[in-house]
């Protein structure tokens, strides 16, 4: 059986969706994957819960519900300890990064990552504040620790966009790509093409349905698409590209007019990421002909991307989402797995 | 123009220099452009400083005070010279002793242990630097030209931890350079740096080898995306030869980041390969300008590879105090398994070679190594390979030279080989031996050392080097 200890910094929505996947697959993992992951801190804004013999996974979800915090746990609770101390300090294989997205400085999940490869720990992360903003260093830190730095839960959720890209189009060459990397802006551009509303109305919408959030501008000015094509373009690409890179045009312009004069050409508006083999990062309003397998409605995410020998091909899948997101988390660490065992064989 | 500016020792040697050097800045300032400077230890400096690292290692303590002394007068003369207004002045002394109070406990702590490691030496020589700098940007302070001091580590530079020659991790470097220093540019704030020294992820201080702060102006370049690095030195440029040799040696105006790595291979001092290699792949154009003569457009070392029909051969290069060694009947494994051996015992002991030339049909191979290291060289191979019945014989000669030729334009042009050898032979100059199969870029060869100027005057003559 394959141990792995595990620090969990952020417990919000993808932290705790985590948290219950591994409750409710626990058995699973260990029968057929050999795996038994084992969550040795959990830490929110509040402090950590610690346990070096593994967390009681439902304790600290119960914990968390009553009390609001993991650090008011009586036993293992530590109050007002900062993440980055416990990545430190405390031993463990991995550090799963679920902190809520800064897309100015990246912190404090920045420094979370940098202390975690810096000590020797494989990171899993679902903020893309800091690859956003340092993907290349990040990567070339990883590199040089000689730890694994993943990242499926940033780009498409449930979605296996990056390892699509990566292992089915290996020998291949993949020459550039362009999608809907946004399931937000989806959501709002469907509801203004098919039942005519405005641009605030549909907004609304998606926030009355949880899509949106209360300041939507990360997903309407086109900032969350961005993000997720800079961690394409270095992932894809290979480029050592960052945010500041990128061209970004969000939707808050789209009429009703765009969209109707978009319909008589057999078009929809959609928000597109693109990038190219020399770079050229852009993130823009595009009209995509209805019959394009890119033309997906609703919440949708969808790429296309274009490869020297296979030509177009098309992922289409559920963006974000918590559940979604936990379980990019769980692939990630078992391709963690996957790579320790392979080293542990050829050392 | 954005702009790293690199000043070296000799440049800022002493107080009226580094008045000189605020000028050559503010200048450049004035004409609107950004400069980020770059400043190494005062001319002597870092050599003092290994040797006390020596001799703190070895338990000396008396010296100590004196040392500190030492360098606390010529740093606060300096510094009173430099740096004309008052308040600055006090302030840049007070940093001054500081710092030479960090120092001398540094010493006296490693006199008690008796040991210098890797790690402890890389944190003594950083003091070079560290005293020099801020009074570079007391000096621009106190002309009202807005200027702040960092540390390469303060700037944001990050190597790996291979202490004494550590190398930069240039991603997380140009995340963390462009997040300090591009701020301070914006505000139009011109940012002083310690040349040399960095840090390890840890942030413990490491330095970046000979020639450090050519490459920490090329590690700065690149993260900030400048147009121009500029490398002040005492010399007009990179000349076609050593004027002390051949008077009639020319500054040249232009050469490739190839021939410029060449050069440097083959011993010219005036920039370190590895500075060169870090700009490479950015294309960030170096000029080598000289501080005493600052309207000299210099060199220019760029990615263009301009070959003219004039200048087949750009530089000649003559490496003295070489030791040729031939090692015969290497009939056992063939001669490319006895060089593979050959090399390897010599790397082992770190010692390098300058060329090579084998023969297959007499089972000889011929190859040239510094003449400090000839002694070891002899010994391990004796050792190696005479005992191991690998090789027949071992010859040396000590009194030997290289010369060199670099030059882009020497690869499609037929008949190059035959002019240098004629030229030579005309002089009744003998090779001794012609080296193969380098890089396409160079030929160069091995004459008795008291043949050596004779034959670079010739060349240089020959390829016309002086018109
Ligand atoms: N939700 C999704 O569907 C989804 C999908 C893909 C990617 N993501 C990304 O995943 C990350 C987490 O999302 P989420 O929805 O789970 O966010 P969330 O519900 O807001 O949770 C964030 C968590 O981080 C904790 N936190 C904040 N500052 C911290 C600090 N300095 N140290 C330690 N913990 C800190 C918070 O603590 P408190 O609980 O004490 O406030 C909270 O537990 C975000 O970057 C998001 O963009 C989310």
């Amino acid at each position: 059986m394959f141990r792995m200890r595990i620090i969990l910094v952020g417990f919000g929505v993808v932290g705790q969706s985590l948290v219950k996947l591994l409750l409710m697959r626990g058995k699973e993992l260990a029968e057929d994957f050999k795996i038994h992951p084992k969550i040795v801190a959990v830490v929110d804004s509040g402090g950590a819960s610690l346990n070096l013999k593994g967390l009681n996974l439902g304790r600290v979800l119960a914990v968390k519900k009553e009390k609001g915090s993991v650090a008011m746990d009586e036993e293992c609770g530590v109050k007002t300890v900062k993440a980055s101390k416990i990545i430190e300090e405390v031993e463990a294989e991995v550090v799963v990064e679920a902190t809520p997205t800064n897309i100015v400085d990246g912190e404090p999940a920045l420094t979370h990552i940098k202390t975690a490869l810096k000590t020797g720990k494989h990171v899993v992360t679902t903020n893309k504040g800091p690859l956003a903003l340092a993907m290349p260093a990040l990567m070339e830190l990883a590199e040089y620790n000689n730890v694994l730095l993943r990242f499926s839960g940033c780009v498409g959720g449930g979605t296996p966009i990056l390892d699509f890209a990566k292992k089915c189009l290996q020998g291949d060459k993949i020459l550039s790509f362009r999608g809907i990397l946004n399931g937000t802006t989806n959501y709002i551009l469907t509801k203004m093409t098919y039942e005519n509303i405005s641009f605030e109305d549909a907004l609304a919408e998606a926030q009355k349905a949880g899509y949106a959030e209360t300041d939507p501008s990360m997903d309407v000015d086109g900032y969350d698409s961005a993000c997720k094509l800079v961690i394409l373009a270095n992932w894809i690409l290979g480029l050592k590209t960052v945010l500041k890179d990128v061209k970004i045009e969000g939707i808050r312009k789209i009429t009703l007019k765009d969209v109707r004069d978009a319909l008589d050409k057999g078009c929809e508006v959609k928000l597109i990421a693109s990038a190219e083999e020399g770079g050229n990062l852009k993130v823009s309003p595009q009209l995509i002909p209805r019959s394009h397998p890119l033309c997906v409605g609703g919440v949708l995410n969808a790429v296309t991307f274009v490869s020297k020998y296979a030509g177009e091909e098309t992922v289409i899948g559920r963006g974000a989402g918590g559940i979604e997101t936990a379980s990019a988390i769980l692939r990630d660490l078992l391709a963690i797995k996957q790579d320790i065992s392979l080293r542990s064989t050829y050392s | 123009m954005k702009l790293i500016m690199k000043f070296g020792g000799t440049s800022v040697a002493d107080g009226e220099r580094i008045s000189h050097v605020c000028n050559i800045i503010e200048k450049y300032l004035k004409q609107g452009n950004k400069v980020v400077v770059v400043v190494s230890a005062l001319a002597g400096v870092t050599d003092q400083l290994v040797k006390a690292c020596g001799l703190a290692g070895k338990g000396e303590k008396e010296f100590i005070k004196g040392f500190i002394e030492e360098l606390k007068k010529r740093h606060l003369e300096t510094c009173r010279v430099a740096v004309k207004d008052e308040g600055v002045c006090r302030l840049t002394e007070k940093t001054v002793e500081d710092t030479l109070l960090e120092l001398e406990n540094v010493l006296v702590g490693v006199s008690y242990l008796r040991e210098v490691t890797p790690r402890i030496k890389d944190y003594i020589l950083s003091f070079g630097e560290r005293l020099s700098t801020p009074i570079v940007c007391g000096a621009l302070n106190s002309m009202g030209v807005k200027a702040e001091w960092f540390t390469g580590k303060d700037a944001g530079i990050v190597t790996d931890s291979n202490f004494g020659g550590a190398r930069p991790l240039m991603e997380t470097t140009t995340h963390q350079v462009k997040a300090r220093l591009q701020k301070v540019l914006d505000e139009n704030i011109t940012p002083v740096v310690t040349g040399f020294i960095a840090a390890d992820q840890n942030g413990v201080i490491t330095t970046l080898g000979r020639g450090g702060s050519d490459c920490t102006a090329s590690i700065l370049g690149v993260a900030l995306d400048v147009d121009e690095i500029w490398i002040w030195t005492d010399v007009d440029g990179i000349m076609t030869t050593d004027p002390k040799i051949e008077p009639k040696a020319k500054v040249i105006p232009q050469i490739s980041y190839m021939e410029a790595m060449e050069m440097a291979y083959f011993g010219a001092k005036m920039m370190h390969p590895g500075a060169i290699e870090i700009v490479m792949g950015k294309r960030i154009p170096i000029r080598v300008k000289n501080t005493f003569n600052p309207e000299n457009p210099g060199t220019l070392i760029s990615s263009e590879q301009k070959v003219e029909s004039t200048s087949i051969v750009k530089a000649i290069s003559l490496i003295r105090k070489a030791a040729l060694i031939t090692v015969e009947g290497a009939a056992m494994f063939g001669v490319p398994g006895t060089a593979a051996k050959i090399f390897s015992l010599l790397g082992e002991k770190n010692i390098n070679v300058l060329m090579i030339s084998q023969s297959s049909s007499e089972a000889n191979i011929s190859f040239v190594v510094p003449r400090d290291t000839l002694e070891d060289a002899l010994s391990i191979l004796e050792v190696k390979l005479l005992g191991g019945k690998i090789a027949r014989e071992i010859k040396a000669e000590d009194d030997i030279c290289v010369i060199a030729l670099v030059g882009a334009g020497m690869v499609g042009t037929p008949g190059v080989a035959a002019r240098v050898f004629s030229a030579v032979g005309r002089e009744k100059i003998n090779v001794r031996m012609i080296a193969q199969g380098s890089s396409e870029l160079n030929i160069s060869f091995v004459v008795k050392e008291a043949d050596g100027e004779r034959a670079v005057k010739a060349l240089h003559k020959e390829f016309g080097l002086e018109k």
